[in-house]
């Protein structure tokens, strides 16, 4: 099984369950549907980073309170903040099936988050690899809403990337995002290569969760 | 003045302010509106390069100067506009730049408008009518809507621009390289709506250099009848260290300029990365050069937010379901506010085929202006199929044609001079293409010559409100040949003639033909083929209707329109295909088949048991254990959510099969338990809300579902309206769990006999004892089970 799929299983709570046929052929005729319509598009820009004590910190003109986040860009003078769309037509279609075929709804929204998270790692794989070349190296990319990282700075990332307007990336009064399949990150540039393959997931105090990557 | 010399000779507009402003020390999120005033100077000098550059119009740096952006800030709004518009003027004074417009620069809020995001199009009217009318007051001389990636926001911008100021209106949009919108409109789309709503210049800016922009150029010429604006970026955005630039230089950008002007655009200027050298620069190269007049276009073009449809050489399908009349089942659905009901009709006619749908919510008890409004946007949100407003109730239509996102078709005006004063003036408002009814005063004339006569009334009597006969589509009228014999013969005759005498396009609701007659749809599909024959652009019928569609494929095929017949042997190769497929899979019982989810086999195999059983029988030896066995499977975790919707979407084809016996077993409707769902307020993801709806309804239960962003009002309300004993709220998010929290008090104060369960991504059950809540669902089977338990 691919990683999206093998994700895509454990967004519908699969576990280590094994998966049905009929919701794996559902998996992959939505990932065949979503490389038809997603009209994937992203946008990234660095800013500097200054240390104001162990839970403090600024990331260009934003002040951000948060203790993991400050723990994951530790030893960083440099930080990409990013933003990645998989476009409105995705929400389109997740409402019609919600309307006429649920189970499709449910199978559609998880492999879309899935082939979201893909993009979002290649992305991030493109840009290490570029930074390598300047002697930097990338620290996992970590989302607001990831640990006491408030999802209240989403308004201001939006800004700073020129998110609406660049890629189509906009936000409702309550934070959320729309399109709904979207994302927006931090991930930090140091010099020195800090072996940690600690991602989202994993970092979670939330150790019992059904959803979590075992 | 501006208007005299638009589209007569080359204009120049200036290039990018916020690159500009940027180099000058602009930090990425700040408010650049705030430095007309802070750094007077600077925005100053950046117009005053523009106007020694040769630009006639200058953008006043007003472009994120709206309610719903700018706001939290230091200056009112209209201190602001005043400086923008201001710096303006003495910029063009200090570059003694006598004959030159100031521009209010109007871009986009910000935000997504609903049904895609939860801004409301009023709201978005709202803060652009705030901004346009400062704009004017200040003495802008037109106002320039720019940048802008989704249709709908264009349209309440345009919108707030022409209801209140009398200033001329440019549009331009970003497309991308695939000339597709942000949101997914399409060239000719965003052509058809912005003719519709009568700007006076339309064109692209942003997004692309000037090279890449030429291949859309040609395609906005292609479609419209209007001037063109381009404003190309200096080249594609690059990204050097995070930072973006753009490096396409002056010399390099004049010259793609000049063709851009042989290719049709007749008002140039640069977006971000330009500078006052570029414009310099484009300016020398351009000047003198023979712009292409704007000539007209003679589409008929209705589209939606992302899809034009073209009524032209190949009929179209307007699909006729959406509509109560003689439909007891849609009718109940209309009187129960069921729009799941509506919406599903209108999937099922857009894969069978259809290409329009028209669109009739009129009932005598129900509130047609709410429910058309409500119906038009809803349907918007699945489907990008164009839609028909079908109504005789103005306000409805006004309502409709308000909130509908594109250029609609309108069902209809006939030759009735009241008619026409009613329905020409909002259409021209509004844009659409108008169904014009060839009855008047008088009735129906019984000759072709007749009805051809009151179609050239109706072209004429639109053309004194500069609408043009390509907006409009003249409908003959069928008769019924069973009361009148020469009816076929005559609309076909008034088709022709219509066709001829105008050249106009043309519309038929066809089924009209068969009234009284046995086996309609034979009657029916003969006709449409001689009416398309005849010259019918597009025929209202129903797409469901197995006849009718052989008709369309083969009559496409025949005449040419089907590349390689691709269409028919698709349609007509699947029939054989299916024909073995008939038999259904029937080894297994009822229980099995729903355990197993399988859909189709539940709904073929309680029709046929349904002959030897009672439906009670069927429902408790069946149904209710396999539903039972699915649902303690999820408990257990061997049945997953997939699983147990797929077996809840099969129990629900078998409860549909029986619900049709049973009849209309009134008593047995209503006396089912009741339960209000709603995704609460700010909150706009209710696919958890939906899974829980689905169970529920499988256990027997009468689901009132609200939707979604609900405010506690509403909630409250339906919960009295109802007499309702339990709700179920949705929220996803943590910032939307404080307006689950405000509902929860309401609904104690108001109704607190009233049980309240909630669940959603971010809950718990401390969580949820924090907010108050009764019970906390950790998935949606447990909702179920504590709704047996409160109905017990």
């Amino acid at each position: 099984m691919d990683t999206r799929t093998k994700e895509a299983v454990r967004y519908l709570g699969y576990g280590r369950h094994a998966i049905d046929e009929r919701t794996f052929m559902l998996i992959q005729e939505s990932f065949q549907e979503l490389e038809k319509i997603a009209d994937v598009k992203s946008i990234y820009r660095i800013f500097e980073i200054s240390h104001l004590n162990a839970n403090e910190l600024k990331l260009g003109k934003m002040t951000v309170k948060s203790s993991s986040l400050c723990k994951n860009l530790k030893g960083c003078d440099l930080a990409i903040l990013f933003g990645v769309t998989l476009g409105a037509e995705i929400d389109r279609r997740m409402r019609k099936y919600e309307i006429t075929d649920i189970p499709k709804a449910v199978v559609f929204q998880a492999s879309a988050a899935a082939f979201l998270e893909e993009h979002c790692d290649e992305i991030e794989e493109k840009m290490k690899n570029e930074f390598h070349q300047l002697g930097q190296y990338l620290r996992p990319r970590f989302s607001p809403g990831y640990g006491d990282f408030s999802i209240l700075h989403q308004k201001e990332i939006l800004e700073m990337l020129d998110a609406p307007k660049r890629i189509g990336l906009t936000m409702t009064d309550s934070f959320m995002m729309i399109p709904t399949k979207s994302v927006t990150a931090v991930i930090g540039v140091s010099k020195t290569n800090e072996n940690c393959h600690k991602k989202g997931c994993e970092i979670c105090s939330k150790t019992d969760c059904l959803y979590r990557r075992s | 003045m501006l208007l005299e010399r638009l589209g007569k000779e080359l204009l120049f507009f200036d290039g990018g302010m916020g690159s500009l402003l940027q180099k000058e020390g602009l930090q990425p999120g700040e408010s650049p509106e705030n430095w007309n005033i802070e750094k007077k100077e600077i925005v100053r000098s950046i117009h005053r390069g523009y106007f020694e550059a040769g630009s006639d119009i200058v953008l006043a740096n007003t472009f994120g100067a709206n309610a719903l952006k700018y706001h939290d800030q230091k200056y009112a709004l209209k201190e602001i506009i005043n400086a923008a518009l201001e710096n303006v003027r003495c910029a063009a004074q200090e570059a003694n730049k006598e004959k030159y417009y100031a521009a209010l620069d109007v871009g986009p809020t910000g935000q997504l408008l609903k049904p895609l995001g939860n801004l409301a199009f009023d709201d978005a009217y709202e803060a652009y009518k705030e901004v346009m009318v400062l704009g004017e007051q200040a003495g802008a001389d037109l106002i320039h809507i720019e940048t802008m990636s989704d249709a709908y926001e264009v349209k309440a911008a345009v919108l707030a621009a022409k209801e209140n100021t009398s200033l001329p209106v440019f549009v331009t949009v970003v497309f991308d390289s695939k000339g597709k919108l942000l949101t997914g409109g399409d060239v000719p789309s965003v052509v058809a709506l912005l003719e519709g709503l009568g700007v006076d210049a339309l064109g692209i800016n942003c997004g692309l250099g000037p090279e890449q922009m030429l291949p859309i150029l040609n395609e906005i010429a292609k479609y419209t009848s209007l001037p063109i604006i381009v404003k190309p970026n200096a080249g594609l955005p690059k990204q050097k260290d995070g930072e973006t630039y753009y490096d396409v230089a002056p010399g390099e950008f004049a010259k793609t300029m000049q063709e851009i002007v042989k290719n049709g655009a007749c008002i140039i200027g640069g977006c971000c990365g330009t500078t006052p050298e570029h414009i310099r620069a484009m300016a020398e190269a351009c000047k003198g050069m023979e712009i292409i007049k704007p000539t007209y276009k003679p589409y008929t073009m209705v589209s939606s937010y992302g899809k034009v449809v073209e009524l032209g050489e190949v009929p179209v399908i307007i699909g006729e379901r959406i509509n109560p009349t003689g439909k007891k089942k849609f009718k109940e659905a209309l009187k129960a506010h069921d729009l799941d009901y509506i919406l599903k009709e209108a999937v099922a006619q857009e894969e069978r085929g259809a290409h329009i749908l028209d669109v009739n919510v009129g009932l005598p008890d129900i509130d047609e202006v709410a429910m058309m409004k409500e119906v038009v946007q809803e349907l918007q949100s699945i489907t990008n199929l164009p839609l028909q407003i079908d109504t005789v109730d103005a306000k409805a239509l006004e309502a409709a044609l308000r909130i509908y996102n594109g250029k609609p078709m309108v069902n209809s005006v006939s030759g009735k001079q009241e008619s026409m004063d009613t329905v020409f003036p909002l259409v021209k408002k509004y844009g659409g293409v108008v169904v014009g009814l060839t009855l008047d005063e008088t009735g129906i004339p019984e000759t072709a010559e007749g009805r051809l006569a009151i179609a050239g009334k109706i072209i004429e009597e639109a053309k004194k409100y500069g609408i043009d006969k390509k907006d409009i589509v003249i409908d003959v009228l069928a008769m019924t040949i069973s009361s009148e014999p020469q009816g076929a013969k005559t609309t076909l005759e008034a088709l022709k003639l219509v066709r001829e005498v105008y050249d106009v396009k043309t519309v038929l609701g066809v089924s009209n033909i068969s009234f009284g007659l046995p086996t309609r749809s034979i009657i029916n599909a003969n006709f449409y083929t001689m009416a398309m024959q005849n010259g019918l652009s597009a025929g209202i019928i129903n797409p469901s209707s197995e006849a009718m569609m052989n008709a369309y494929y083969s009559y496409c095929a025949l005449m040419g329109y089907d590349e390689n017949c691709q269409n028919y042997i698709e349609r007509c190769g699947q029939m054989q295909a299916d024909k073995p497929a008939t038999s259904v899979n029937n080894q297994f019982d009822l229980k099995t088949v729903i355990i197993k989810g399988l859909k189709e086999e539940a709904h073929h195999i309680t029709s046929e048991l349904i002959k030897i059983e009672k439906p009670l029988d069927i429902i408790n030896q069946y149904l209710i254990p396999a539903l039972d066995e699915v649902g303690q499977g999820f408990e257990k975790g061997t049945v997953f959510l997939p699983q147990l919707l797929m077996s809840a979407d099969a129990a629900k084809a078998a409860f549909e099969v029986l619900k049709e016996q049973m009849g209309n077993d009134a008593e047995a409707q209503s006396g089912k338990d009741k339960i209000v769902l709603a995704t609460v307020k700010g909150d706009i993801h209710d696919i958890g809300k939906n899974i829980v709806k689905v169970l529920l309804e499988n256990y027997s239960f009468e689901v009132i579902d609200l939707g979604k962003d609900v405010p506690p009002e509403t909630i409250v309300e339906a919960v009295l309206k109802h007499d309702i004993k339990l709700i179920g709220l949705s929220a996803l998010m943590t910032t939307t769990v404080v307006s689950m929290e405000e509902t929860i008090k309401l609904l104690r104060e108001k109704a607190p006999e009233c049980k309240v369960m909630v669940g959603g991504a971010v809950l718990n059950q401390e969580y949820a004892d924090m907010i108050d809540a009764d019970f906390y669902g950790k998935d949606a089977m447990q909702s179920v089970y504590y709704a047996q338990k409160i109905f017990k």
